[in-house]
């Protein structure tokens, strides 16, 4: 496992402020985040970093009154230019969120619907090649080969969860960001979200918000400490777990608060 | 235990078993049952208040009013032979032959015949409404032309309502001697279901108000629901929250709640004065309905928006659809079944509603169906008020009629509503 990349980064941000309303949230951030690793944002509840994390494909526009300032780039692209489509960003960088939100629709069409609104396939077959696909890297195409039809709210939460990997991975995403997908899990799930993830990185730069510090140390080889809305820390993980420069960090990892 | 202190030390176990058993908390808790068993004595006393008014109102309706399908036919010999009555069945519309029929002295024969077999008031008997019936049935069988015949006749409205228990005793004596007599029977009033207002009740339908009520919610349903589920989906998608959109918001709500005949006088000087369209047609009436419908699309519709989940919207405009795509691809699917029963809601509150179409002209008296969204009509609550005026024993048994028809057609938009509503229904 290398711990120091070696590699352009994938999306790098600099000096990043946001803003609800007069509120800062988060306040001077900069990160480089890579290809070949996972990154994990720890920190304790209200620090930011599923705020940062949001900025990274746009969906704070939704929200009303925030305000981001700063530079975004991926890949060199400034993802907050005005020419950017942000239709197209969020199809390259894909989203998971904290709670599994498949569709009310079939297993089938929530991997599908990616592709269809962005025309990734041609015909029938192929459609049916990239759900099958994603829904294998998932990990989940051996449980529901069979039930492609059903509901995908029928599934239980951990497959749930695996369905929203596989619809954000459907549409070949060069970065997938990960908003604590395990918080709503059991154990097993968890450890099958956490295996899954090993499986993908190299393939997709993956940013993963976590509370859970021994699954940070277990999944990532970045880690970003964030506290308040700035980074305390940020380096390779084993650092931060076995050596950390700040006390703040320190603290945070041994427990003392959070 | 028992004999704890009133307010015992904290931490020490025994008294806080003490605590629990004390007669104050015995007390409270009693206090608490009893709340909740007169909750529910009050609760249930309301439904079954509610149930027994509409078991009342449904049976009164029922009573009075189930009766108006049926018509008492009165049994009267005719000789056509040598009567010069002829028509071409072939060539000849159903009208055409009625109206020659007419024309070459129909009515004369039938009183002529009535005179014969029933004496002077013989006359009485027979109406309108027989007159049309036998020329039906020479329409449909001509040879009876060239033979004598015994045909069942549909009795005037006096006899009509002698017959089923109400009349006046003149017609009570009649129809006792035609029921001894054996020439008094009934059957489906088809006349009822199929035609037009008429000065004579036993001619009167409910057909051409009820086609009036059909094309008069078309009209309303084709533009209150676009309108108002656009409305309703950009103020909660796209309108930024600000005091304009609060404006809107509040106003909307009061329009939801603005009385009816102030949409009539609305309507009157917009639709008739301003732009001149047609005067008491189902076009103006809809239009009318429609704006009082809108409002409460938009309401129900931006509720059934906002219950949607947001974790829907993000998944969506995480895997990259655009604002449109959530909109009609997530959004609107789930928030539908919520819309439908606004609008069944509002359409159910449209088709009852009299007021504001006295004032676009639809009270007139129109005796034909309908044929076209610009001409004259009338709906279903405007013909039932229009009949409970009227004088004729016979009106009170149609209103009590037409009052089940409307009903009817109520419970049937309800059900359509929940056979909706069910099938669109998603979980998540």
């Amino acid at each position: 496992m290398t711990t120091e990349p070696n590699t352009a980064p994938k999306m790098t941000a600099r000096g990043v402020n946001v803003f609800y309303g007069d509120k800062q949230a988060i306040d001077d951030v900069s990160i480089d985040v890579y290809r070949d690793h996972v990154t994990a944002f720890i920190g304790p509840s209200g620090c930011g970093k599923s705020t940062f994390l949001r900025t990274l494909n746009r969906m704070n526009d939704t929200v009303a009154g925030a305000r981001v300032t700063g530079d975004i780039r991926l890949d060199g692209e400034d993802i907050y230019a005005p020419e950017m489509d942000v239709v197209q960003l969020r199809a390259r960088v894909g989203m998971v969120f904290q709670k599994p939100n498949p569709f009310p629709k079939s297993i089938f069409d929530n991997v599908a619907y990616g592709p269809k609104i962005h025309g990734l396939a041609t015909s029938k077959s192929e459609l049916e090649g990239i759900v099958e696909s994603a829904l294998t890297r998932a990990g989940l195409w051996g449980e529901v080969k069979d039930r492609l039809q059903d509901s995908g709210t029928a599934l239980s939460g951990g497959q749930q969860q695996r369905l929203c990997i596989a619809r954000a991975i459907a549409v070949d995403p060069e970065t997938v960001l990960m908003d604590e997908p395990c918080s709503a899990l059991d154990p097993i799930a968890t450890a099958k979200i956490e295996e899954l993830i090993h499986e993908l990185r190299g393939r997709y730069a993956i940013v993963i918000v976590t509370h859970n510090m021994q699954q940070a140390a277990r999944v990532s080889q970045r880690t970003a400490f964030f506290h308040l809305g700035k980074i305390v820390e940020y380096g390779a993980t084993t650092d931060i777990f076995t050596n950390p420069r700040e006390e703040r960090t320190k603290d945070y990892i041994t427990g003392r608060y959070g | 235990m028992n004999n704890a202190p009133a307010s015992p030390p904290v931490g020490a176990a025994a008294s806080v078993e003490s605590r629990w058993a004390s007669p104050e908390m015995r007390a409270r808790i009693r206090r608490r049952y009893g709340a909740e068993r007169r909750f529910k004595a009050v609760g249930l006393i309301a439904v079954l208040m509610s149930v027994g008014f509409l078991a009342f109102l449904l049976g009164t309706m029922a009573w009075s009013g189930l009766s108006g399908f049926s018509q008492t036919r009165v049994a009267l010999p005719v000789d056509f032979r040598g009567s010069g009555l002829s028509i071409d069945a072939s060539s000849m519309t159903k009208a055409e032959a009625m109206a020659a029929l007419n024309q070459q002295g129909l009515g004369d024969l039938l009183q002529l015949s009535a005179t014969s077999a029933y004496g002077a008031q013989g006359e009485s008997y027979f109406g309108t409404a027989a007159k049309e019936s036998a020329a039906a049935a020479i329409y449909d069988d001509p040879s009876m032309l060239q033979r004598q015949v015994e045909l069942a006749l549909p009795a005037t409205s006096p006899i009509d309502v002698a017959a089923k228990g109400e009349g006046d005793a003149a017609s009570e004596a009649a129809v006792a001697r035609l029921e001894a007599a054996g020439k008094l029977s009934s059957g489906l009033d088809t006349t009822f279901l199929s035609s037009a207002d008429a000065t004579d009740p036993t001619v009167a339908g409910i057909w051409g108000a009820l086609k009036g009520s059909l094309l008069t919610m078309l009209v309303t349903l084709a533009l209150a629901f676009p309108v108002g589920v656009l409305a309703a989906v950009y103020l909660e998608e796209y309108a930024p929250k600000n005091r304009l959109t609060d404006i809107i918001e509040v106003s909307i709500n009061n329009l939801a709640a603005v009385p009816s005949i102030i949409f009539g006088l609305l309507a009157l000087a917009l639709f008739i004065n301003a732009f001149g369209l047609c005067q008491g047609s189902p076009l103006v009436g809809g239009l009318t309905l429609a704006l009082m419908t809108m409002p409460v699309i938009v309401i129900a519709g931006r509720n059934a928006i906002k219950a949607v989940p947001p974790s829907i919207r993000d998944a969506a405009l995480g895997v990259g659809a655009s604002r449109v795509q959530v909109v009609f691809h997530h959004v609107l699917p789930l928030a539908l079944p919520g819309i439908l029963t606004g609008t069944i809601i509002g359409m159910a509150r449209a088709l009852g509603e009299t007021a504001p179409l006295l004032l676009v002209g639809m009270r007139a008296f129109v005796g034909g169906t309908p044929d076209g969204l610009c001409s004259s009509a009338t709906v279903l609550p405007m013909q039932i008020f229009l009949w409970s005026d009227e004088v004729d024993r016979g009106f009170v048994e149609n209103t009590s009629t037409a009052i089940i028809v409307l009903l009817i057609v109520l419970l049937s938009m309800n059900a359509a509503a929940i056979i909706l509503r069910n099938r669109f229904e998603k979980r998540w």
